[in-house]
C-alpha cells in the first residue's frame, strides 16, 4: 500500500484513502459545441499512457474529499509530488527538487558482503 | 415524539479490566455539515458559538458543541440534540454564502476508551493511529467503512460512521476487543 | 519404537511429554519438538511420496524451506490444513497428522509406478505426453493425472478458525530473530526507537538454537540467547513477534507478516484468532533472513533419510535427536564436517566424511583424525541404496582431470549432505532491489536497493557469528538513527566476542560428478516438483535458453517451496549446459509470500457476517421480523418480497402487485441515495450536469432527471425536489448514490470551482417510507401536520416541508408504480416507527408490505425504466425512449456534445422497446438474445437482448422490455428468442403496458 501526500491535508496518508482519477490536465472545453468531432473524441478517449511519468488525478476520497494532481512514474510506482488541483502543471525543475527530496535515501545500505 | 432507533442503540461491549477497553454507542447529538468558504470562518463561528478551527483535521470544544474541519471548506458540528433547531436559525440568518445540512441521524457514534483502545483501532485503521494528535479528528476507512475519527484524549477515541456501516464496525470491534481480552 | 533422542542435548521440555499421531500411529515427543524432529526421534524419516514419480521421501531440512515432508494436519473441531511442513508444524497434546499423496498406504504406494515412467513425465510432459487421442483428454488423462499427481488434499469442510489483522508503524523493523536479527534489535532498542523484530520460529535465536557450545561476550549461546531474550522484554519500544512470517515487501517499506496464534495449542480459546496478517509501515527495514543449506546433487539424494547437514546438526542440538546411528556425510563445504563433528561427539557412528573438494582445510581432518572418523578427499558420491531408508551409499574417488574412479559402497542409514549455503534474499528480491553474483561464495548478493533497506549477517552472505552479530548490531544501529527522532540515536553499535566459531568455506554446487550414465541419474534438483538435474539438461537441449523459460518448462522452484533449496542449483544445472556464467543465465525473480500462507490470514476480519459490509435500512429489521426474503442491491440488503403462509415469489408478488394496484402498498424506499446541493448556483450546477431544464423548476416541485457521462450514455436517474431557490434534494439510484456524487464532486471541484455550490450525501440523513396505491391519501392525511394534501395544492410531482406523527418531513408526490403515491422521508431514527404507525392504520385499507420485486414489475407495466438494468452504459437518452427529458435548447450539459456525434444518430443503434411474448404465459428470460429469422445458420445475427421481464398479474400475462437495434421501427414485428428448450416468439410493443393516460397518478 503506497503512502500518498494530500497537497490540502498536507500529510502522507494510506493509500485506501484515496482513489484514482486518470490523466491530469485535461480541461473539460469551455464550450463543447464548438469541437469537431475529432477534437471531442480526443478529449474524451485519447491519453497520454505513459511509460514513465505521469501527470494524474487522485482524489482524497475517504480523507478531505479534494482532488488533486500527483506526478508518479508508472514503471516504479514512485510519487515525485503531489500538487493542488487546478495549479499549472509543474516544471521539470520542480519535479527533481521534489522528488529529490524523496529519493536521497532510498537506496540499500551497506549492502557489500 | 417517536421512538428514535439505531443499530447500536445501548450497545457495549466491555473487555476484561486487564485490556482496560471499553467500546459503547454514544448518546445521540445533533449533527452539521457545514461548507463554507474559509474566508468567512469567523462569521460562521459567530454563528455557532464558538471559534471553529482553521486547519484539516483541527477540533475544538467548548459548551457541549464541537466543530472538526474535515476539508479545505467542510467542517462539522455537533451539539445537544436540543440545541439542532437553534444552530439552523443561526445559519440561517448567516450573512455569507453557506451550505448547512443536517446529518444528525445519518451517523452513530460510538466510543472507544481504555488504555488499549489506540490498539483495537489498529486493527482496522490504516494510518498510524498511534501518533494521531489529541484533539484532532480526519475521516478515514476502519475497514471497508468509512467513518470520521477524532481522538478526544489519549485513550479516548469517537468514531462517527453512517448508521448502515455501523453494524459492519461494531462486529469488527467486537472480535478485536475478545482477542485484547484474551492477550493475543 | 526405537528412541533416538539423546540424553542432555537439546532444548526440548523433557518433562512434558506428548502423544500425536503420524498415519494412525501413536508417537511421544516433547514440548518444544516439531513434528519432524519428534518423527526422527521416533525412528521416522519416511514421511511422504512425491508430487510427480511417488518417490519415498523424508525429512530434507530443518526449516520453512523444507520442500519433502509435506503432511496433512488435523487439530480437531475441523481444522485439517494439507501441506503443513512436518519441519515448522509444532507437537501439541492429541495432535494427528497425516502422510499425503500415496495410496493405499506410505509404504505401499500404487502411484510408484510413475518412477519407472519417467520418459512419461520428464521436463514439459504435459505438453508432450498425453496428445492422442483427442478424446482421452477430459475422461482419461486429466483424472488420472488429477489424482495421481500432487500434493494434499483440499479441506472439504468450511474454515471453522477466525483471523485478524492489524496495522502498525515502527521506526525499525528487523525480520529474522537469530545473531544478526537480535543484535540489530538490541541496538536500535537501546536507542529509544520503536522496534518489532519478528522471527518464523516458535523462539528467537535463529541458528544459536543449534550452537549451543559458542560463546557469545564470556556467555554460552543460550544463556547469552535467555538474557538478551529478557532484555528485549524489558524494553517497551520493542515488540517481540515469534512466529510470525515476513511474508511480503512492498513499497515504501510496507511489510507484511503472518504471526500464527493458536495452532501451537490443544485447546483455542473461543473466538480466538488463529492467524494475524500485521501490516507494518517501517521508516527502516533490517532483513536478518539468515542462510539455506543446498542440498547436492547426485543419483538418490531424495531417498528418505538423506538431509540436510546443517538440518542433523540441528536436530541433534535443539532437539535432541539422533538422525540415525550409523551416518555418512557428503559435501562440498566445512559445514557438514561440525555436524558430523557433533553426531560423532554424541556417541552416533560417522562411517565417513565424504568431500568433493581435492582439499579441505586440515583442521578439519584433523578433527575427523581426532574423531576416528574416515575422510574421503576429492571423492564422489554416485548413487544410494534402500527402498524406503537410506541403506548404503555409493562413492567414489575423483582422479587428475576429473576422472571418476571404481566405486565402493558404504552401509548407514543416514546421510548429510551440505552443497554450501545460499543467503536468503527473497525479501530484498520483492522489492526489486538488484542482485550481485558473488563469484567467491557462488551466491547472490543484494546490490542496490529501492527501499528504506539494510541486510545483514549470512542474509548477506557474512556467516560467521562474529560477523552476523557485529554487522546486525550496525545496521540496527544506522537504521535507528536514520529512522530519526529519539534520544540516543545514532550511539556506537557493541561489539561482540565470540569464542567457538566454525570454519565456513567451500564450492559451489554442481551435480556431483558420475561413472554411471548422467542421462539415467535420478538427481533430484527440485525434490518439491520432482525435477532432475536431466530435466534441465533436456530443457536446454530442446532450446530453452532463459532461466525463466526453463522454469516454467521444468516447473523447477515452482512449488509451494518457490525453490529455496533448488534455485540455485537449478541454475548451476543450466548454467553448466547453456556453458554460460551463472549470472548470464540470471535468476527468476523471488515472489511473496515468502512461505505458504493460509487464506484467511489474507481475509483477516472480512469472513462470515463480516466478509463485506452488509447495509441495512432503518425499516429493515420490521421487515426480517415479517418475513421478508432480502436481495442484495449493491452492499444493501433489500426487502425482496414478503411471502405469507404457503406462497412462493410468484404468489407473493402478485398479491403485492395487486394490493398497490386496488388499494395501498408500503415500500421501504430508504436505500435511494440522497444529495442534498446547496449554493447560490444551485440551479446553474443542475443545468450543467443534468440534461433537463431546472431554472425554471419552482420551490416546492420536483422533475425526473437524467444524468449522462460525457460520453452521452446514460448514467443515471431519479426524481429531484427543489426546496428553495437554492436548495435541491436530489435521489439517486441505490447502487449510483456514491459514484453520482463522486462525479459531481469532480466537476466542482476541477471544472467549475467558480460556482458557489456544496453537496452533501443525505441517503443515511432520511429514512424513505413510499405509499402506493389509491387510499394512500386517505392514509396519510390525518398523520401529516403544516402540508395541504389537496389535489390542487399538492399535485403529483410536488414536494413539501412538514410534519408526520410529529416527526419533521420531506414529504414527495410521486410515484415509480403508476399509482397515486407518497414518499415519506423522515429522519433516520424515526423511520420504524412511523412506518409501523403507518401500517397499524393502514390496516382498514389491507396496507400491504411489498418488496423490490414487486417495485420492479408495477414499473415495468409503467414503462419506466431502471438504470443499469435496462440500461448497460451504451444507452443514449434516445436510445432508451427519454428524448423527452433532455433540454434541448440548453447550450451545454454533461454529454451533450456526444449526442450530436454521428454514431449517436445512427438509425440501427439499440433501442429501448416493450416485447409481448405471442404466448402470454411465457415470461422471458432476462438477458435472452434476440434474432429475427430463427431459422438462419449458427451463429445467429443477434439483433437485441432481453432486459426485463416479468409476469405481469394486472395484466394477466408476460410483459417484457429489450433493446433491438433500430427496435422502435419495428413496432408490430415478430422478432425470436431462442432459448436452450425452444424458440420463443415476440412482439415489439410500445413501453407502457399499464394507464397510459396517467390516470391513476391522480386517482
Amino acid at each position: 500500500m503506497l503512502l500518498i501526500r494530500c497537497p490540502y491535508c498536507e500529510a502522507e496518508r494510506p493509500e485506501v484513502e484515496f482513489a484514482y482519477a486518470g490523466e491530469a490536465h485535461i480541461a473539460r472545453p469551455a464550450d463543447p459545441s464548438v469541437l469537431s468531432d475529432d477534437e471531442w473524441r480526443d478529449f474524451l478517449f485519447i491519453r497520454t499512457n505513459p511509460r514513465g511519468r505521469h501527470f494524474e488525478r487522485w482524489r482524497h476520497m475517504h480523507g478531505c474529499g479534494r482532488f488533486f494532481n500527483a506526478v508518479r512514474d508508472t514503471v516504479t510506482d514512485k510519487f515525485s509530488m503531489t500538487y493542488k488541483a487546478g495549479a499549472p502543471r509543474p516544471s521539470d525543475e520542480e519535479i527533481a527538487l521534489a522528488s529529490s527530496a524523496a529519493d536521497s535515501a532510498a537506496s540499500v545500505k551497506d549492502a557489500r558482503p | 415524539m417517536l421512538l428514535a432507533n439505531h443499530p447500536l442503540l445501548g450497545k457495549t461491549i466491555t473487555g476484561d479490566t486487564a485490556s482496560k477497553l471499553t467500546i459503547r454507542a454514544a448518546d445521540d447529538v445533533a449533527r452539521f455539515s457545514l461548507r463554507i468558504d474559509p474566508a468567512a470562518i469567523q462569521a460562521a463561528g459567530a454563528a455557532f458559538g464558538m471559534p471553529l478551527p482553521t486547519r484539516i483535521g483541527g477540533m475544538v470544544e467548548a459548551g457541549g458543541r464541537m466543530a472538526l474541519q474535515l476539508g479545505p471548506d467542510e467542517w462539522v458540528l455537533t451539539a445537544p440534540v436540543a440545541e439542532s433547531d437553534g444552530i439552523a436559525d443561526a445559519f440561517a440568518a448567516l450573512g455569507e454564502t453557506h451550505s448547512l445540512v443536517d446529518i444528525g441521524h445519518r451517523e452513530v457514534g460510538i466510543l472507544v476508551e481504555g488504555e488499549a483502545a489506540a490498539l483495537a483501532l489498529r486493527s482496522a485503521i490504516a494510518f498510524d493511529v498511534e501518533a494521531m494528535a489529541v484533539g484532532t479528528g480526519c475521516r478515514t476507512l476502519f475497514d471497508k467503512a468509512q467513518i470520521v475519527l477524532i481522538r478526544e484524549d489519549t485513550n479516548r477515541f469517537r468514531i462517527e460512521v453512517w448508521r448502515s456501516f455501523a453494524d459492519h464496525v461494531w462486529g469488527i470491534l467486537h472480535a478485536v476487543s475478545r482477542e485484547i481480552a484474551l492477550g493475543l | 519404537m526405537s528412541n533416538f533422542r539423546i540424553a542432555g542435548k537439546g532444548r526440548v521440555n523433557r518433562s512434558r511429554q506428548l502423544r500425536f499421531t503420524f498415519d494412525g500411529v501413536d508417537y511421544n515427543g516433547f514440548e518444544g519438538d516439531t513434528l519432524a524432529s519428534a518423527l526422527l526421534a521416533n525412528g521416522v524419516h519416511l514421511v511422504g511420496r512425491s508430487f510427480k514419480y511417488h518417490r519415498p521421501r523424508g525429512i530434507l531440512t530443518a526449516g520453512s524451506e523444507e520442500p519433502n515432508a509435506l503432511v496433512g494436519s488435523n487439530r480437531g473441531n475441523g481444522r485439517f490444513e494439507p501441506n503443513t511442513r512436518a519441519t515448522v508444524l509444532e507437537v501439541f497434546e492429541g495432535l494427528k497428522t497425516e502422510s499425503q499423496n500415496r495410496w493405499p498406504s506410505l509404504t505401499r504406494d500404487i502411484g510408484a509406478v510413475n518412477d519407472a515412467l519417467y520418459m512419461l513425465f520428464s521436463a514439459g510432459f504435459y505438453y508432450k505426453t498425453f496428445m492422442w487421442p483427442k478424446s482421452f483428454w477430459d475422461k482419461v488423462y486429466e483424472p488420472v493425472i488429477r489424482n495421481a499427481a500432487g500434493l494434499g488434499k483440499a479441506p472439504t469442510a468450511p474454515d471453522p478458525d477466525t483471523y485478524a489483522s492489524r496495522f502498525a508503524h515502527c521506526d525499525v523493523l528487523v525480520v529474522g530473530g537469530g545473531a544478526a536479527g537480535l543484535a540489530a534489535a538490541l541496538e536500535a532498542g537501546r536507542s529509544g526507537a520503536s522496534v518489532i523484530l519478528c522471527d518464523e520460529q516458535s523462539e528467537l535465536g535463529g541458528s544459536l538454537l543449534s550452537e549451543p557450545s559458542a560463546e557469545i561476550n564470556g556467555q554460552l549461546a543460550w544463556d547469552w540467547l535467555e538474557d538478551t531474550n529478557a532484555a528485549l522484554a524489558a524494553m517497551p519500544n520493542v515488540t517481540v513477534l515469534p512466529r510470525t512470517t515476513a511474508i511480503g515487501y512492498y513499497h515504501q517499506n510496507f511489510v507484511g507478516l503472518c504471526q500464527r496464534l493458536t495452532d501451537h495449542l490443544r485447546i483455542v480459546p473461543d473466538g480466538a484468532p488463529r492467524e494475524r496478517m500485521w501490516k507494518v509501515r517501517a521508516k527502516q527495514v533490517v532483513l536478518a533472513q539468515g542462510a539455506i543449506e543446498k542440498p547436492l546433487v547426485f543419483a538418490g539424494n531424495d531417498r528418505p533419510g538423506v538431509m540436510l547437514a546443517g538440518a542433523a546438526r540441528t536436530y541433534l542440538n535443539r532437539y535432541g535427536v539422533k538422525v540415525g546411528n550409523r551416518v555418512v556425510a557428503v559435501t562440498s563445504h566445512d559445514s557438514a564436517w561440525h555436524a558430523a563433528f557433533d553426531l560423532a561427539k554424541a556417541g552416533v557412528e560417522v562411517a565417513a566424511i565424504v568431500d568433493v573438494r581435492g582439499t579441505v582445510p586440515t583442521q578439519l581432518v584433523a578433527a575427523a583424525d581426532a574423531l576416528r572418523i574416515r575422510t574421503l578427499i576429492g571423492w564422489t558420491v554416485t548413487g544410494t541404496k534402500g527402498r524406503l531408508r537410506v541403506s548404503s551409499v555409493r562413492v567414489n574417488p575423483v582422479g587428475a582431470g576429473g576422472k571418476v574412479g571404481g566405486a565402493e559402497t558404504i552401509a548407514c542409514d543416514a546421510l548429510l549432505m551440505s552443497g554450501g549455503w545460499t543467503p536468503s534474499i527473497h525479501l530484498f528480491s520483492h522489492t526489486q532491489g538488484s542482485l550481485t553474483w558473488n563469484e567467491d561464495g557462488q551466491m547472490f548478493l543484494p546490490g542496490r536497493g529501492k527501499e528504506e533497506c539494510r541486510l545483514a549477517g549470512a542474509g548477506k552472505g557474512r556467516f560467521s557469528l562474529k560477523a552476523a552479530f557485529e554487522d546486525g548490531a550496525a545496521a540496527g544501529a544506522a537504521a535507528a538513527a536514520d529512522a530519526g527522532s529519539g534520544a540516543g540515536f545514532g550511539a556506537e553499535p557493541a561489539s561482540y566476542h565470540v569464542e567457538g566459531e566454525l570454519s565456513f568455506t567451500g564450492v559451489t554446487g554442481r551435480e556431483l560428478p558420475t561413472d554411471l550414465d548422467p542421462g539415467h541419474a535420478k538427481a533430484f534438483v527440485d525434490f518439491q516438483n520432482d525435477v532432475m538435474a536431466k530435466d534441465i539438461r533436456l530443457a536446454v537441449r530442446e532450446g530453452f535458453k532463459s532461466i525463466e523459460h526453463i522454469k516454467r518448462y521444468t516447473t523447477n522452484g515452482m512449488a509451494t517451496d518457490q525453490g529455496k533449496t533448488s534455485n540455485i542449483n537449478g541454475l548451476a544445472v543450466a548454467s553448466d549446459a547453456l556453458k554460460r556464467p551463472i549470472p548470464a543465465v540470471g535468476l527468476t525473480t523471488f515472489r511473496p509470500p515468502y512461505t505458504p500462507t493460509s487464506f484467511g490470514t489474507f481475509a483477516g476480519y472480512n469472513k462470515g457476517a463480516l466478509f463485506e459490509v452488509t447495509r441495512k435500512t432503518p425499516i429493515d429489521g420490521w421487515a426480517e421480523e415479517n418475513g421478508a426474503v432480502f436481495e442484495p442491491v449493491s452492499l444493501w440488503r433489500r426487502a425482496w418480497y414478503f411471502p405469507q403462509v404457503g406462497e412462493d415469489m410468484h404468489a407473493a408478488v402478485a398479491r403485492e402487485c395487486k394490493a398497490v394496484r386496488s388499494s395501498l402498498g408500503i415500500f421501504d424506499a430508504s436505500t435511494l441515495g440522497k444529495i442534498e446541493i446547496v449554493g447560490p448556483d444551485a440551479a446553474e450546477f443542475m443545468n450543467r450536469m443534468y440534461t433537463n431544464a431546472w431554472t425554471k423548476l419552482a420551490p416546492g416541485r420536483c422533475r425526473y432527471g437524467l444524468l449522462l457521462g460525457e460520453d452521452g450514455f446514460i448514467r443515471d436517474d431519479g426524481v429531484i425536489g427543489r426546496l428553495a431557490q437554492d436548495r435541491f434534494h436530489v435521489t439517486t439510484t441505490t447502487g449510483g448514490a456514491a459514484r453520482v456524487l463522486g462525479m459531481m464532486e469532480d466537476y466542482i471541484q476541477t471544472e467549475w470551482p467558480d460556482l458557489k455550490v456544496w453537496l452533501t450525501s443525505t441517503t443515511e440523513q432520511w429514512s424513505v417510507i413510499a405509499l402506493q396505491g389509491p387510499n394512500a391519501r386517505k392514509l396519510i392525511e390525518p398523520f401529516v401536520e403544516g402540508i395541504d394534501l389537496s389535489e390542487g395544492a399538492f399535485p403529483h410531482m410536488a414536494v413539501a416541508t412538514g410534519k408526520i406523527c410529529g416527526v419533521p418531513t420531506r414529504l414527495f408526490r410521486v410515484s415509480f408504480t403508476g399509482e397515486l403515491g407518497f414518499e415519506i422521508n423522515v429522519p433516520a431514527r424515526y423511520g420504524r416507527a412511523v412506518w409501523e404507525k403507518l401500517f397499524e392504520a393502514g390496516q382498514r385499507f389491507g396496507i400491504t408490505p411489498y418488496g423490490t420485486e414487486t417495485m420492479h414489475v408495477l414499473r415495468a407495466e409503467k414503462g419506466y425504466i431502471i438504470v443499469g438494468q435496462d440500461t448497460d452504459g451504451t444507452l443514449t437518452p434516445d436510445d432508451a425512449g427519454l428524448s423527452w427529458a433532455v433540454g434541448k435548447t440548453k447550450p451545454d450539459f454533461v454529454g451533450k456534445r456526444s449526442l450530436s456525434r454521428p454514431d449517436m444518430l445512427a438509425a440501427n443503434r439499440k433501442q429501448l422497446v416493450g416485447l409481448l411474448t405471442s404466448d402470454p404465459k411465457t415470461v422471458l428470460e432476462e438477458g435472452a438474445q434476440i434474432v429475427l429469422d430463427p431459422n438462419q445458420p449458427v451463429p445467429m445475427d443477434m439483433v437485441g437482448h432481453v432486459t426485463s421481464s416479468y409476469w405481469s398479474a394486472e395484466l394477466g400475462r408476460s410483459i417484457a422490455f429489450a433493446v433491438i437495434q433500430g427496435g422502435r421501427s419495428l413496432q408490430g414485428k415478430t422478432v425470436h428468442v431462442p432459448m436452450p428448450d425452444k424458440v420463443h416468439s415476440a412482439t415489439i410493443a410500445g413501453m407502457v403496458f399499464v394507464d397510459p393516460e396517467n390516470k391513476r397518478l391522480s386517482a
